[in-house]
């Protein structure tokens, strides 16, 4: 029982980094970016090309892959949303524009690194046998999305960035208004929350090896998460995501595997009849 | 060209022919809900239950195929009944995401259940549909929407896509009228899962996944969602464009399917940010380029 | 110089006219489709098995068994979708006018454009399609060469549990792909009918990567034996995490196994993973072996789908030969109602009346990193 739970958290660790990047935009910018998932596995593949091709210790190349992803959020948020922002259907066609920007960069992993699912290299991490029945990736993983909040929470609470973002989510003319370079703070976001994304696109490869397709499974249960959660919070987006890994994993050992993902989906259904709104959420979810 | 390699050029694209009318009917059920301003992704989704539906009378009944897809249109539509009036009280991505998650749903039970059987499908679908059915089922839809865009109803959509509470102070009934567009939209999906039925031998879950609603958003996108036409071109383009391609990959040797994701990206992220309107509005858009350039080299009065 | 004389000069003529006569008369150039999945899931065994294909057309026509007859392999990527693989079948059957047609790679895509082979009358050998039922159900111009998960499991089951004497099982299989849930019906059959105790059933999505959850509740009941019916992407995964979590017992994995990147991927948790298979590598059969060396100085990595492949090509090209080097559709179709006892890497490969393939399959277990075959 303690490992199913130890599953759980695990999982849910990966879910609540993971939406905590889907969070980050959407509190900001009110849109959904499909192309995180695109990010998250890419930041995976730069880790093990790095590893691989440059023979860099996995501190250093996950470090540099997270990185790498922030920049490629910049990148997204400066072709693919910001000449949307005056439009009047702005959230519909970033949000399209997202799926393409996602489409273009499992194109790009596709043809770079072929559709074959990719291990990183041994020695990497601890061979199965030393361990003491519990993966190590596990705790690391869970350690390091404790962290990521930890810091996350600080760097919006305590820093003058992250005083600019809050101000810039809450309201965009007033935050220009009081001087708040509203621009870089939209990118600072972006970069915040595809480095997050990297973090956990880098610790899920490490876990689960590598695929051009690996977003996609993760990205609809992000979904579940946020809407949980609430859209655009932090707290809300972390804890949501503990929950449903718990919730998942449970399901599995009570139920039956099939049923799992279902339940994730019913989650979902749920909160939106009921309180669309999730969580912690803060803006309205339903039309007036 | 002889008379036999025209035939042979038929035969071979025949296929590929079928599948953009299909790819056709799916878009515009995207259409429909995004001409009142809703992105509802449910329709791979509601494209199953008509899929399942029509195989399944198929095999278990002796209707004839014209009632099997009128079932194919009618059980989705009368699913979306339901689900549409709790959906639809959502705002834009939140919709968005609902509907997602309804198009998951639907995919997880047919995998699960035995009497859908589960990830193998329904195979050996006699093939009761070919291009004339698809076609003039394609031609119905086209000819029903396009009547709705310059009806009052038409008008409504319009207003609800424009501005919805400025509609319904106006005394629309929005929430009637969404419904209806998101009813129609599952039934013309659930008929084209019908018709793909009956098309290609088969159908199992694998078809109706996240993916492939997002082709039918992209067809209707590419093409341009402000009339039916628009959609149909956008379908037709994007369901031959990997044929092109296919050629493309063999002169330059890059990954076909790679490449096919690229161009299908690249394409979208074009239209999106540069041609709103699709492809359908190139030529209008053309001249209001060229007219601009024309005015701003204007000799000073 | 006095002119050659008219004798000499003919005779000169003649000869160089006989030097050239062999070229003018061209091979016949028979072409075999071959629609394999290059992207999508089942891109790891398409691209071994497009390897399979090309070696086995120039092993056939560099040894001359088809005299005047030149085979030509066109390999098309289907994309795991059911669309492309209608429309390459398409492009097969009436723009390359093949002759015959091999098979998608995945049983799905099979059963969607199968029907077009059948109602076009283009003969279609699948060499890798496992599912019992629905392949050469489809009409008498579908046969396969590749065995079903019936044929191979029960026996590589039985000589598992003859070593190890397991009498408990804990079972892991995908659900969404019929490869793996074919294999799960037979599993769960063959355990039955050896008395073994199925202890817990799990399931998992083709697109799940963490299994954690599953194998934590399956080894929580203490199996003797886990047994995995898993495409080679997932089992790649599955695997290590099994050990991680601690599991010392015997795996025994269905035929998704059966290809050199879940070893790869799996790394060192890989050994020990006992698999049925329908290629014995280790078999000395002078056959096999020149398929090894071959595949092996092409720098291609040799397994059972690669072999199986292999086996079609040939199985195509024997049907040529007994209708007397005859390579039109109808000629293929009823050739290759004629192969018996053909030898192949496979072993001795013959059609079962159904035309379901036939050979000797065998067990294999991972050792230093390879497949290595269980006695």
């Amino acid at each position: 029982m303690t490992q199913q739970l130890l599953n759980g958290v695990f999982r849910g660790s990966i879910y609540a980094l993971f939406a905590l990047g889907y969070t980050l935009v959407f509190g900001i910018l009110d849109i959904l970016n499909l192309a995180h998932q695109a990010v998250f596995m890419l930041a995976a593949f730069v880790a093990l090309a790095l590893i691989s091709a440059l023979h860099l210790n996995l501190a250093l190349a996950s470090l540099l892959a997270v990185v790498a992803a922030g920049l490629i959020g910049v990148a997204l948020e400066r072709t693919a949303f910001r000449p949307l922002r005056g439009r009047a259907d702005s959230r519909v066609s970033s949000l399209i524009s997202s799926i393409a920007a996602a489409t273009i960069l499992e194109s790009i992993a596709l043809g770079v690194w072929g559709p074959d699912v990719t291990r990183f290299p041994l020695g990497v991490l601890p061979a199965p046998g030393q361990e003491v029945g519990i993966p190590s990736i596990q705790l690391v993983t869970i350690g390091v999305s404790i962290a990521m909040t930890a810091l996350l929470t600080w760097m919006l609470q305590a820093t003058r960035l992250g005083r600019q973002i809050r101000a810039t989510a809450e309201n965009p003319t007033a935050a220009r208004v009081l001087g708040v370079n509203v621009d870089r703070a939209i990118a600072a976001s972006f970069f915040i929350s595809s480095a997050l994304g990297g973090v956990g696109g880098v610790l899920f490869g490490l876990a689960f090896n590598a695929s051009p397709d690996m977003g996609r499974s993760v990205q609809l249960k992000g979904l579940a998460v946020i809407v949980l959660g609430g859209m655009g919070s932090v707290p809300g987006a972390v804890l949501a995501g503990y929950a449903l890994g718990l919730i998942e994993v449970f399901t599995v050992a009570q139920i039956g595997s099939s049923w799992s993902d279902a339940a994730s989906f019913a989650v979902l259904f749920l909160v939106l009849l009921v309180r669309p709104r999730g969580l912690f959420g803060r803006s309205a979810a339903r039309l007036a | 060209m002889s008379l036999d390699s025209l035939r042979d050029l038929w035969l071979t694209y025949q296929s590929a022919v079928g599948f953009a009318g299909i790819g056709a009917l799916l878009a515009l059920s995207v259409y429909t809900t995004l001409s009142c301003g809703q992105l509802s992704l449910a329709n791979a989704g509601f494209m199953a239950i008509g899929a399942y539906t029509g195989a399944l009378l198929t095999f278990h009944s002796s209707l004839p195929f014209p009632l099997v897809l009128a079932a194919s249109a009618l059980l989705p539509a009368l699913v979306a009944l339901p689900l549409g009036l709790p959906v639809l009280r959502l705002r834009g991505v939140f919709l968005a995401i609902a509907t997602i998650g309804w198009g998951e749903v639907v995919r997880l039970c047919l995998v699960n259940w035995q009497f859908t059987n589960g990830a193998l499908g329904l195979v050996a679908i006699p093939q009761r549909a070919g291009l004339p059915t698809i076609y003039l089922c394609l031609a119905l839809v086209v000819f029903v929407l396009w009547r709705l865009r310059g009806s009052r109803a038409g008008y409504a959509l319009e207003a609800i896509r424009e501005d919805e509470p400025a509609a319904r102070t106006m005394g629309i009934d929005t929430t009637a009228h969404k419904l209806a567009m998101f009813v129609l939209g599952a039934g013309v999906a659930g008929l084209a899962g019908g018709l793909e039925a009956h098309f290609s031998f088969m159908v199992a879950p694998s078809s109706y996944t996240f993916g492939r609603v997002v082709d039918m958003l992209a067809g209707a996108v590419v093409g341009g969602a402000a009339t039916p036409a628009g959609p149909v071109l956008g379908a037709v383009f994007l369901t031959l464009l990997p044929e092109l391609l296919r050629e493309v990959s063999r002169i330059s040797g890059l990954a076909p399917g790679a490449l096919r994701l690229f161009v299908n990206g690249a394409i979208l992220l074009l239209v999106i940010l540069f041609l709103p309107n699709g492809m359908i509005s190139l030529p209008a858009a053309l001249r209001a380029w060229r007219r601009s350039r024309k005015a701003r080299h204007a000799p000073v009065a | 110089m006095r002119p050659m004389s008219s004798p000499s000069l003919a005779a000169l003529f003649l000869s160089l006219a006989a030097l050239a006569g062999p070229a003018q008369a061209a091979d016949q150039v028979v072409k075999i489709g071959a629609s394999l999945s290059m992207t999508g899931a089942a891109a790891v065994y398409g691209a071994t098995q497009k390897n399979g294909i090309t070696l086995a057309v120039e092993d056939v026509n560099r040894s001359g068994m088809l005299p005047g007859v030149k085979l030509e392999a066109v390999v098309e990527d289907d994309g795991s979708s059911k669309e492309q693989a209608i429309s390459v079948y398409q492009r097969f059957i009436n723009q390359y006018k093949v002759a015959a047609i091999i098979g998608p790679t995945l049983s799905t895509m099979a059963t969607a454009a199968d029907p077009i082979a059948q109602m076009q009358h283009v003969p279609v050998v699948a060499v890798s399609n496992t599912a019992p039922t629905g392949i050469t159900d489809i009409g008498d111009y579908v046969w396969r060469v590749s065995l079903t998960e019936k044929q191979v499991i029960p026996g590589a089951m039985k000589t598992a549990q003859a070593k190890l004497g397991f009498k408990t099982a804990g079972v892991l299989y995908g659900n969404d792909d019929v490869f793996t849930k074919a294999g799960w019906d037979v599993m769960k059959a063959t355990l039955e009918q050896l008395g073994i105790k199925v202890l817990g059933t799990q399931t998992f999505a083709k697109m799940d990567r963490d299994f954690n959850p599953q194998l934590t509740s399956l080894l929580g009941q203490k199996p003797d034996v886990l047994v995995i019916s898993a495409l080679a992407e997932n089992a790649a995964s599955i695997v290590p995490q099994a050990r991680q979590l601690g599991w010392k017992g015997p795996i025994l994995g269905g035929n998704g196994f059966n290809s050199p990147s879940f070893i790869k991927n799996a790394g060192p948790s890989a050994e020990g993973v006992l698999v049925g298979t329908s290629w014995n590598s280790a078999s000395a059969d002078p056959v096999n072996e020149k398929f090894k060396a071959a595949m092996a100085a092409r720098g291609f990595t040799a397994d059972q789908f690669a072999a199986q492949a292999y086996t079609g090509v040939l199985v195509i090209a024997e049907a040529i030969k007994q209708q007397g080097g005859k390579a039109g559709r109808e000629d293929v179709k009823a050739g290759l109602a004629k192969v018996k006892d053909l030898p192949t890497p496979l072993g001795k490969f013959s059609f079962l009346p159904n035309r379901d393939g036939q050979h000797e399959p065998a067990v294999q277990i991972v050792k230093d990193g390879k497949f290595q075959i269980l006695h």
